[in-house]
């Protein structure tokens, strides 16, 4: 060897050894795409079923084991009502409140937390005492809540103009005079919070249908979000951002599209007070609301039946007859029943119960947007100046929800490997276009956006990335356009059938939130008891 | 004698230059380390030297078994030298911790470059002996060697120590050694057998010792020697934390994440001050655990007690339990507390560790890092705080240390604040710790004592019972003169005090 290929060889392993960090990009970054189970749902949309092989008779079934389901099911089970069958058609119940689980923690694939609950609403409340959440008495005048529960500080942070913030009202940068137009938005929002209108009742509430029909409030439910802020000449992009960030998170709405009542209702109708809380604190934990959905299904398991498609409803000589698609046994089912929850989204109840009135209802007035939600296990990620890590990490104007950590809720040291929920509301372009491409789209191509996306905030995400495993929704929820909230559609929609047919369901609530499905459930069954016993 | 010929003579003593200078640097190194790493570097100094030069005598021996192919083991030894050499203290530093073999490490490599230096120069003389006049040959050999020596003494503490570290000099010069016999190897490639051997042997060396030299940044940042002010002796990198040693004439010091943890100037001050006033004041100490205190100096001051049964001591990071274990010069510190029979060491996180926790303890020794961060803010909040009254017996005593008093007054007293507040009673004092300065515990109990502080055991380097009533008494400006908040899991009161008030008090 020549002494000047010595050198370049030399010269070339420090050379190579200084790449090596970057030639790790290339690698393959593990895990899959889950989707709820689209290929089995669509079958509902496809395919035609045969006579069903078997016939069973209860006295009553759920179809749909998302949290309206499990709450209705557990008030049923709890009055008594044991004769009892649960169809979903995932492999666990939960719904859109479904978690997954690593070597490090769990983590959730959906809703992942709830704001304090609202004082007025007692059985709720009795629930979270029953999961351990509430710790005072009944009688106790105000509820105090388990520390394990309340999200840990730090709670929230913004990266926005090149550095990490503290909570995620933009502040860092802002030019005093946008800073006050946020002050001005936020003060109104506590105006609202404690606002009633004619009719006594609070203006913003929750569940929404409680809410105050006075035409002063209810007026907002005419005009979008955007259009509001700008009558109110509230305009600074920082602000703008700010709520459009807020109605995508809760909703996956953009702020153009969505009602302003619903819109304020976000910042209005959480007024929860407890000893050790705030309202504007928030109960999660690893596996985000999957926890509650656990607490729910306790009682329940013997009535579960999970892989199970409904496929059709009709009612024959007084009674239901509602066929399901055993996915494992690959068979089509017949149960009779007297009374039945439907606890599906509402595009489904119509194919369903073949009713092309409500397929065109629905078609022509609910809107359902897509998302994508992404765990990833990281390692030692690299940090950009400002507020440390939290639990609810955000960026400013990015396309993505930003992430929340996982292991946030941990009582542990924190470690380097951690698990991280990527949210991305798919509000781009038209939901079925959205819908279309985010199911094209490969694995690859996801772990690409993502890592673009965090690389913003840590340069090292790419080499840090462990395992990436992606949900996509393809009906999340449906959007609160004008109209939804205070029209008259939900009402038409969700009226019984013959008082043997009752719907549960978020799409019906109006809006997307744990506790509007928990009383979807409670007033469902409630109708159950009501034939039931009348009946009796 | 040809032209050719005289080169190759010049060549041959060149080599023997960087020998000499590699040789003695290789000495330096290991002596340095040695009393970096093992204290007193007059006798570490003393013996290595001794020992080098020794075995260089042990190779000058061996040199008469060694009868053909001189030129081609010239170049072998050079390469070995070069290995060994070069890789030493970057070897030592790693096998600093497993204690026992150190030493043993430390002469064998010591050993091994003295003989294989020590069997170059003849071997070299007798390669040139029939090229160059016996009295010529002598002179030169030994000029060079001699000249070799003088330069590595020179720049070993003036250059190379400061600016490139024992790891990257030794790294260096094992490269110049190996480059040499590489050189050496390609030149005369004709002259001798397996030359082509010899030369990938070479280059295979120096690709090592080439990546070992760019990563040893990995290895010891340099960024590390310059925050502390002594020589750090040992340093490793844990899942957890930064764990460092540094030592000086006078004293050694741990740091975790550069934070100083103690020094055996004054640590003793610390440790019987978080001990003994909570252990005084119980009847009979039976049962105790240590939550974090890895190191074994809270154990040491423990174990003055005899009644106490069992001691469970609860630290996340098994790299530390096991240095102050293992590691002698370390667990001469602590007694080897750890290692007493009585003493059970679990590697677990305190918290969840607690929680899973049914033996009630009489008494609880809490000796966290500082709340500088919001992972360690949770060892200090009132759902902790619950889980440690929970595993007091009732009339138990924990102890927790709760930083400055006089740096972070209102950090102090919000520990205290969230002590009571999970319904504890609580005694706070103080004392001075030179490295430290004033620092601050506070003792917390379900039911407080008739009486605290009994008996102090004997024999104790700083408590007596009059020190025990003068630590209890605050001056004004330890005070926090505000009402504070309980540092909960959703608040992290704490962490958001400390920030401040150490955070200011550093600026200055
Ligand atoms: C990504 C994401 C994040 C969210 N984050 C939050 C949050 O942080 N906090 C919050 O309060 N809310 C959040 N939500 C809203 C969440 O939708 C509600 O809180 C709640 O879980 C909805 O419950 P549900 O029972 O009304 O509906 P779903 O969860 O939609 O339940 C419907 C059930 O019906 C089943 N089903 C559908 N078709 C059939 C069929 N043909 N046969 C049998 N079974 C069928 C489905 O498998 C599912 O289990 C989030 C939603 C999403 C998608």
């Amino acid at each position: 060897m020549r002494r000047r290929s010595f050198i370049q060889c030399i010269a070339g392993l420090t050379v190579v050894s200084s790449f090596l960090p970057s030639c790790q990009q290339q690698r393959v970054i593990s895990g899959s795409i889950i989707g709820a189970s689209a290929h089995t749902g669509h079958l509902l949309r496809d395919k035609n079923f045969a006579a069903p092989v078997t016939v069973t008779e209860h006295s009553v079934v759920v179809v749909g084991g998302g949290i309206s389901g499990l709450s209705a099911a557990r008030q049923l089970h709890r009055q008594g009502i044991t004769d009892m069958v649960i169809l979903d058609l995932e492999k666990e119940m939960g719904g859109n409140a479904a978690c997954g689980k690593n070597q490090i923690s769990a983590y959730p694939w959906g809703a992942h937390y709830v704001p304090i609950p609202n004082n007025d609403l007692t059985a709720y409340i009795d629930f979270m005492r029953e999961c351990g959440v509430v710790t005072s008495p009944t009688d106790a005048p105000l509820p105090t809540y388990h520390d394990y529960y309340i999200c840990f500080d730090p709670e929230e942070r913004l990266y926005i103009n090149g550095q990490w913030q503290e909570g995620l009202v933009p502040h860092y940068g802002v030019p005093d005079a946008e800073r006050k137009q946020v002050q001005a938005f936020l003060h109104q929002m506590q105006v609202f919070r404690e606002a009633k209108g004619q009719d006594g009742k609070d203006a913003f509430t929750i569940p929404m249908d409680n809410a105050s029909k006075d035409p002063a409030f209810t007026a907002l439910d005419t005009i979008t979000m955007k259009e509001w802020l700008h009558q109110q000449g509230w305009t600074t992009p920082y602000l703008q951002w700010y709520v459009n960030y807020c109605t995508r998170d809760d909703y996956g709405t953009n702020y153009d599209e969505i009602s302003a009542w619903v819109g304020i209702q976000y910042f209005a109708s959480r007024k929860g007070k407890g000893v050790n809380v705030e309202h504007q604190d928030v109960l999660t934990w690893p596996e985000g609301n999957g926890w509650l959905a656990g607490h729910l299904k306790k009682e329940l398991q013997p009535y579960f039946h999970n892989e199970a498609l409904v496929a059709r409803i009709q009612e024959e000589d007084g009674k239901l007859s509602i066929d399901y698609f055993d996915v494992k046994e690959s068979r089509l089912k017949r149960i009779r029943a007297q009374q039945c929850i439907l606890a599906v989204p509402q595009f489904v109840a119509g194919r369903i119960l073949q009713d092309e009135a409500r397929i065109r209802k629905v078609h022509q007035h609910i809107q359902y947007s897509p998302w994508m939600v992404a765990n990833l296990r990281v390692g030692d990620l690299e940090e950009r100046t400002g507020f440390p890590s939290s639990w609810d990490n955000v960026i400013y104007n990015s396309p993505s929800l930003g992430y929340v950590k996982a292991t946030h809720q941990q009582v542990t040291q924190e470690k380097a490997v951690r698990n991280l929920t990527y949210y991305l509301p798919l509000t781009g372009g038209q939901p079925a276009e959205e819908r279309k491409a985010a199911i094209e789209r490969t694995h690859t191509e996801w772990v690409k956006m993502i890592v673009n996306d965090l690389d913003k905030v840590h340069p090292n995400i790419a080499e840090a990335i462990e395992e990436v495993n992606i949900m996509i929704w393809g009906h999340a929820m449906s959007k609160p356009v004008p109209g939804m909230a205070h029209g008259n559609i939900r009402q038409e929609l969700a009226a019984s059938v013959n008082n043997r047919l009752h719907f549960a369901h978020t799409d019906l609530a109006g809006n997307s939130l744990f506790e509007e499905a928990f009383y979807q459930g409670l007033s469902a069954a409630q109708k159950v008891i009501t034939q039931l016993s009348g009946k009796i | 004698m040809s032209k050719k010929e005289s080169g190759a003579q010049w060549l041959l003593l060149t080599a023997v230059f960087v020998i000499a200078t590699c040789g003695l640097i290789y000495e330096l190194v290991a002596g340095t380390l040695a009393s970096y790493l093992l204290g007193d570097s007059i006798t570490q100094f003393s013996t290595i030297i001794g020992v080098y030069l020794f075995s260089m005598g042990i190779g000058s021996f061996l040199s008469k078994y060694f009868n053909t192919n001189l030129l081609a083991w010239f170049i072998r030894i050079e390469l070995l030298v070069g290995m060994v050499g070069g890789f030493s203290s970057a070897l030592l530093f790693i096998v600093f911790p497993m204690a026992a073999s150190f030493r043993i490490i430390l002469y064998a490599i010591v050993l091994i470059t003295g003989v294989l230096v020590g069997l170059e120069i003849p071997l070299l003389m007798r390669i040139l002996e029939n090229k160059v006049a016996f009295k010529e040959l002598v002179s030169r050999v030994f000029t060079f060697d001699y000249i070799g020596a003088l330069l590595a003494s020179l720049i070993f503490p003036l250059l190379l120590v400061p600016h490139l570290g024992l790891i990257r000099t030794s790294l260096f010069f094992g490269i110049m050694n190996v480059g040499v016999g590489w050189y050496l190897a390609y030149r005369f490639s004709k002259d001798i057998r397996q030359g082509a051997l010899l030369k990938v042997t070479a280059i295979l060396l120096l690709a090592a010792q080439v990546v070992c030299f760019v990563f040893s940044e990995k290895i010891m940042s340099f960024s590390e020697a310059l925050t502390y002010d002594d020589n750090v002796v040992y340093s490793t990198s844990t899942p957890y934390q930064r764990i460092v040693i540094t030592k000086n004439k006078h004293e050694l010091r741990l740091f975790l994440n550069g934070n100083l943890q103690f020094s055996t100037a004054d640590e003793y001050r610390y440790h019987e001050a978080l001990v003994h006033p909570a252990f005084s004041s119980l009847s009979k100490p039976e049962q105790v655990l240590v939550l974090g205190g890895g190191d074994g100096l809270a154990v040491r001051e423990i174990l003055k007690y005899p009644t106490v049964q069992q001691v469970i001591l609860v630290d996340l990071d098994p790299a530390m339990t096991q240095l102050f274990s293992r590691q002698r010069m370390l667990a001469k510190l602590n007694d080897s507390s750890l290692l007493n029979p009585k003493v059970r060491v679990y590697n677990a996180d305190a918290f969840t560790w607690l929680r899973n926790n049914k033996i009630r303890f009489d008494a609880i020794v809490v000796d966290f890092p500082d709340p500088s961060n919001f992972s360690i803010g949770k060892l200090y909040s009132t759902s902790f705080y619950q889980l440690l009254k929970h595993a007091l017996r009732p009339d138990g005593i924990a102890v927790i240390q709760s930083t400055s008093p006089f740096v972070a007054p209102k950090s102090f007293w919000c520990v205290d604040t969230t002590l009571r507040a999970v319904g504890l009673h609580t005694v706070a004092y103080h004392n001075y710790v030179p490295s430290f300065g004033e620092w601050g515990y506070i003792m917390a109990t379900p039911t407080p004592p008739q009486e605290w502080f009994g008996h102090l055991p004997s024999p104790l380097k700083y408590l007596n019972p009059t020190t025990l009533q003068q630590m209890l008494t605050f001056p004004e400006d330890m005070k926090a003169h505000q009402l504070l908040d309980i540092n909960k899991l959703n608040n992290q009161a704490l962490v958001k005090y400390f920030e401040e008030e150490w955070g200011k008090y550093l600026e200055r």
